[in-house]
């Protein structure tokens, strides 16, 4: 594949973590490292299995597919592979490819003169994902409670545990991450639009700068965060969504089997008003 | 520029022991618990149909649980109660021997420190001038009831005085119309039912009351629709609410979650409900009968002090006898020991009648491989619940 | 990583306040004269803070917010026995609802539901005078009009919610409560009541939207963050005339996943995901009990629905058997 005008000066050997030089070069656009090996190994792996694993469960239909965990009765022990083992292995395939993709993006990073920003937020994916599939499975005592590998069936399986505390919505946690979801997307829109009016501006008038930016957001709301500012922000707001995300679902169950709602009574008990 | 990697082991870390080190601090300065749990599974592996429970709510159920010793069964020979005493209106065809042994065990289910005084004139046992005594006497026709003519609910286990008393005067969990807590009058909008946190129903703001309407009126808890496409359902979300509170009532009652009953992908779907939801269905219908035809008729005979705000009788719920266990007394029968109390009294009646066999409760079809919920926290063996 | 992320500003530096670019001739209102710096908002990002424009739509807008917010908060009130304790205790349980079913879109007397009503009038229309400023603030700035459209989409989702909706349904009482525990019961038996969003295709596309902007922010702060050492939050400079951050910044994500985005491009993927959120999503409320009454049967008519073995022998609902008690 052909490189973009500029790419060719940057295509430069170094920066790896492993393997030194031995798979520092570029497979068309996709750098490739040691980790590109790894990712490759543990993802066509995990692809395969799933496919395997919708053979077991006859069907082909990409809305029905479910891998599920195991019975709970298997503990933190392995189980048959058509007994949840295959969903076992995904896992395994899963964590190995994502932990793969965020050091071939330090390496990237590194290769780029980049700070390491995108792995670790990356990393707090990673973090949520560990915590829903190996984490609080781990302190609850059974794979069994991680989610099926299914686009509905995982839905299924978030209804069922969200009413396993009655009434999901109560969760404090749960409450501060979908708070930061739709405060990320909030931000986003005013970020993406707010540079696109500027780029874009008004028919017959010229580009316009930061300074205007600004302007229109003092204007507006009486304060603009600035250039800088905004990507901190965003990336601060979108590391907590998948932060809360994960404390949300550890508290369930690890620490807490009741209903939500009755959670918030040690607000309603507190000594000053009991 | 020092080595990522090792600065990232490093960071990342200190920000486990940090999340960590919160959490503890949390849930230890917030009453909650930690691992580990105890948990029964039943629903398909990985469907999340999982009720969970803690050791230590297991073992102060356990406790709370315990079920008074029965005392020997008396002799069925000899002379019939309604002839030895004045004014026996129910137990009538009991021998001596047995009334008085029953009469001794409801002391000790119900009034335990007062005695028979409680409800009798201890000169005249026979006068019917203490409320008690003429609730007492009703209580018994709901009981034989609840035991003769609602086994799709209780089953053959039954219950007695006991089930709900738990040797109190008045059963722990009773509930009366609700108007709400205090709230402004004129024209502020204060009376819409809901809104304010409400203990039996997990402290939810969902309607405070959802007892009079289901439990005690018939009014139609089914809300969602039964066809994909619009075809003539018009309960509105108002109206779900309310049945999601009387059904926040059901699980804190038995002390289980939605997927008890539900698999809550389609809540209304009955073919992938368990049994446990036909068994509820019963047990809504017996509650309805038990509070129209036992206790609001009994609402001339309460003294005020025992009635609510706006003068009604105590009425039950799910919590009057499950207190918090999905089979009262984890299922331990007393009425085998007690069958004076299996069925309504019969004037003609005369032969003494086998406690019924069960009946297969209709809408269950047989062998379901339902698998009970744990008594004691080590009951919980792999391969709980599903069938391959 | 000892090196500089970049994750807040060190050395702070204070220039003259910055009044903004020049305000149009013919405005009746000008900018507040007061603005200041704050250390704590230097940390993260300008120090400045003001000066403000408040112009006749935005103080109509919070005017009409007042109004919206002392309605809700009176009657929450009211609803404790003027108890300011309770008030305190008890507020996040405590809802101004909408009116009972029964009042059609009738407009009830105002302890029934018609202070709802008000307060969602003027809630309205101090979004509605919002939209107008924003709108206006962009042309007499010469800015393109994108923030105020993508406002717009979120005005689409709150007035399907709480107007559109209940107006096809006929009933004010579809509509949302205020209240903070109250419209979480509303949003999970509107769920109830219409068989589980999640089978709901557009609840389906307005969450994958939302992690999708959550992801999309993420990718884009890191990566901007990660290149600022090349001046990369200098986006605008970078969209005229491409420089080394966006290069590495774009070799960054071709090198990782195959492909990349511009410096302005990124900005519209970002505002297309950001905007379909709650455009889909708002799609999704109104097909609910106006189109489809229960989306998992709908799921079941169009192959969604992943099939389980079953847990249990078959069961029958028992008020269709003969002779069940009613």
């Amino acid at each position: 594949m052909a490189m973009l005008s500029f790419e060719g000066k940057y295509r430069v050997r170094g920066g790896t973590l492993v393997g030194g030089d031995l798979f520092d070069f570029w497979w068309g656009p996709f750098y490739v490292g040691f980790f590109g090996v790894t990712t490759v190994f543990f993802s066509l792996l995990g692809t395969l299995l799933i496919l395997y694993g919708a053979v077991l469960s006859h069907t082909f239909n990409i809305w029905r597919i479910n891998i599920a965990p195991p019975d709970i009765g298997y503990g933190l022990a392995f189980a048959p592979i058509k007994e949840g083992g295959l969903w076992q292995a995904i896992t395994i395939c899963a964590v190995g490819a994502f932990c793969s993709w965020a050091l071939r993006q330090v390496e990237i990073s590194r290769k780029l003169g980049m700070g390491y920003h995108v792995p670790f937020a990356f990393s707090v994916a990673i973090f949520a994902y560990v915590t829903l599939e190996v984490f609080r499975p781990l302190l609850m005592g059974a794979w069994g409670y991680g989610f099926p590998y299914g686009i509905l069936s995982h839905l299924d399986w978030v209804s069922n545990t969200g009413y396993q505390y009655l009434h999901f919505h109560y969760n404090p946690a749960h409450m501060l991450a979908v708070t930061f979801f739709f405060t990320t997307t909030l931000a986003l829109s005013l970020h993406g639009s707010l540079v696109l009016s500027a780029a874009n501006p008004k028919p017959g008038e010229s580009m316009k700068t930061a300074e205007h930016e600004n302007t229109f957001f003092r204007d507006i709301i009486g304060y603009s965060i600035g250039t800088l500012g905004i990507h901190r922000l965003g990336l601060f707001l979108a590391l907590s969504a998948g932060f809360w995300s994960a404390v949300c679902i550890i508290i369930s169950g690890p620490f807490w089997t009741g209903g939500w709602p009755a959670w918030w009574g040690w607000w309603l008990n507190l000594p000053i008003w009991r | 520029m020092s080595d990522p990697i090792k600065s990232g082991i490093l960071y990342g870390t200190a920000l486990v022991g940090i999340a960590a080190g919160t959490l503890f601090g949390v849930t230890t300065l917030l009453g909650m618990n930690r691992p580990p749990i105890v948990s029964v599974q039943r629903g398909f592996r990985g469907t999340g149909m999982d009720q969970l429970y803690t050791p230590a709510t297991l073992a102060a159920l356990q406790v709370q649980a315990r079920v008074p010793r029965s005392l020997p069964p008396a002799s069925p020979a000899g002379v019939k109660a309604a002839v030895a005493y004045k004014n026996v209106q129910v137990l009538r065809n009991l021998s001596v021997g047995q009334f008085t042994r029953l009469m001794v065990s409801i002391t000790t289910w119900v009034a335990p420190k007062q005695g028979c005084s409680y409800c009798h004139n201890v000169a005249n046992m026979a006068w019917d001038g203490l409320y008690t005594k003429v609730v007492a006497r009703r209580m018994i026709q709901m009981t034989q009831n609840i035991n003769g003519n609602w086994q799709s609910h209780v089953q053959n286990v039954g219950v007695t005085c006991y089930t709900c008393h738990g040797g109190n005067p008045v059963p722990k969990n009773i509930w009366f119309n609700n108007p709400g807590p205090e709230s402004a009058t004129g024209i502020a909008e204060t009376q819409t039912g809901m809104a304010h946190p409400t203990a039996v129903l997990n402290e939810s703001s969902l309607p405070y009351d959802p007892f009079t309407p289901f439990l005690e009126h018939a009014v139609s808890i089914r809300e969602q629709g039964t066809t994909a496409l619009p075809s003539g359902n018009t309960a509105s979300i108002k109206e779900t609410e309310w049945t999601y509170a009387l059904m926040i009532h059901f699980s804190q009652s038995l002390g289980v979650n939605c997927t008890y009953c539900h698999n809550t992908r389609a809540f209304g779907d009955w073919s992938q409900s368990s049994p446990a939801r036909v068994n509820a269905w019963y047990g809504i219908r017996m509650v309805r009968d038990i509070n129209n035809a036992y206790l609001d008729s009994l609402q001339g005979v309460f003294p005020v002090y025992r009635k609510g705000q706006l003068g009604d009788s105590p009425k039950v719920n799910c919590a009057t006898c499950h207190q918090g266990i999905y089979k009262p007394l984890y299922g331990v029968s007393m009425l085998k020991t007690f069958p004076e109390l299996a069925k309504p009294y019969v004037e003609e009646a005369k032969v003494e009648a086998p406690v019924p066999a069960v009946t297969p409760v209709p809408g269950v079809a047989p062998s379901p491989t339902e698998k009970p919920l744990p008594v004691v926290p080590d009951n919980t063996t792999p391969h709980d619940s599903t069938p391959h | 990583m000892a090196q500089y992320q970049n994750i807040f500003t060190r050395v702070q530096v204070r220039g003259p306040i910055y009044a903004g670019t020049p305000m149009e001739a013919r405005s009746a209102f000008s900018r507040t004269t007061t603005p200041g710096f704050s250390h704590l908002f230097g940390r993260l990002g300008d120090a400045q803070v003001g000066p403000i424009y408040l112009g006749m739509s935005g103080i109509a807008s919070l005017i009409c917010g007042f109004i919206a917010f002392e309605i809700i908060g009176l009657n929450m009130w009211a609803s404790v026995n003027w108890d300011p304790v309770q008030f305190v205790r008890q507020l996040p349980w405590l809802a101004l609802e909408p009116p009972a079913p029964a009042y059609g879109l009738h407009i009830p007397p105002l302890a029934q539901g018609g202070w709802w009503i008000m307060a969602g009038f003027f809630l309205t229309a101090s979004i509605l005078l919002w939209w107008t400023r924003v709108y206006l603030r962009a042309r007499a700035l010469g800015l393109g009009s994108h923030t105020a459209w993508a406002f717009a989409a979120a005005i689409w989702l709150y007035l399907v919610l709480g107007f559109i909706r209940p107006l096809l349904m006929g009933s004010w009482a579809e509509a949302v409560p205020f209240g903070i525990f109250p419209h979480l019961d509303w949003t999970a038996a509107f769920s109830l009541r219409y068989g589980n969003l999640f089978y709901n295709p557009f609840h389906m596309l307005s969450i994958v939207f939302l992690y999708g902007s959550t992801l999309l922010f993420a990718m884009h702060g890191a990566t901007i963050l990660a290149t600022s050492r090349y001046g990369a939050e200098r986006e605008l400079e970078q969209i005229a005339d491409r420089g080394t951050a966006f290069e590495r910044g774009g070799l960054f994500w071709r090198w990782t996943m195959g492909f990349c985005a511009t410096a302005e491009s990124i900005h519209r993927w970002a505002w297309w995901f950001a905007v379909l959120c709650p455009l889909t999503g708002g799609i999704g409320i109104l097909l609910s009990g106006t189109a489809v009454d229960n989306w998992f049967i709908w799921g079941q008519h169009h192959g969604l629905v992943p099939v389980y073995p079953p847990s249990w022998g078959k069961v029958l609902d028992p008020s269709t058997l003969p002779g069940a008690p009613r």
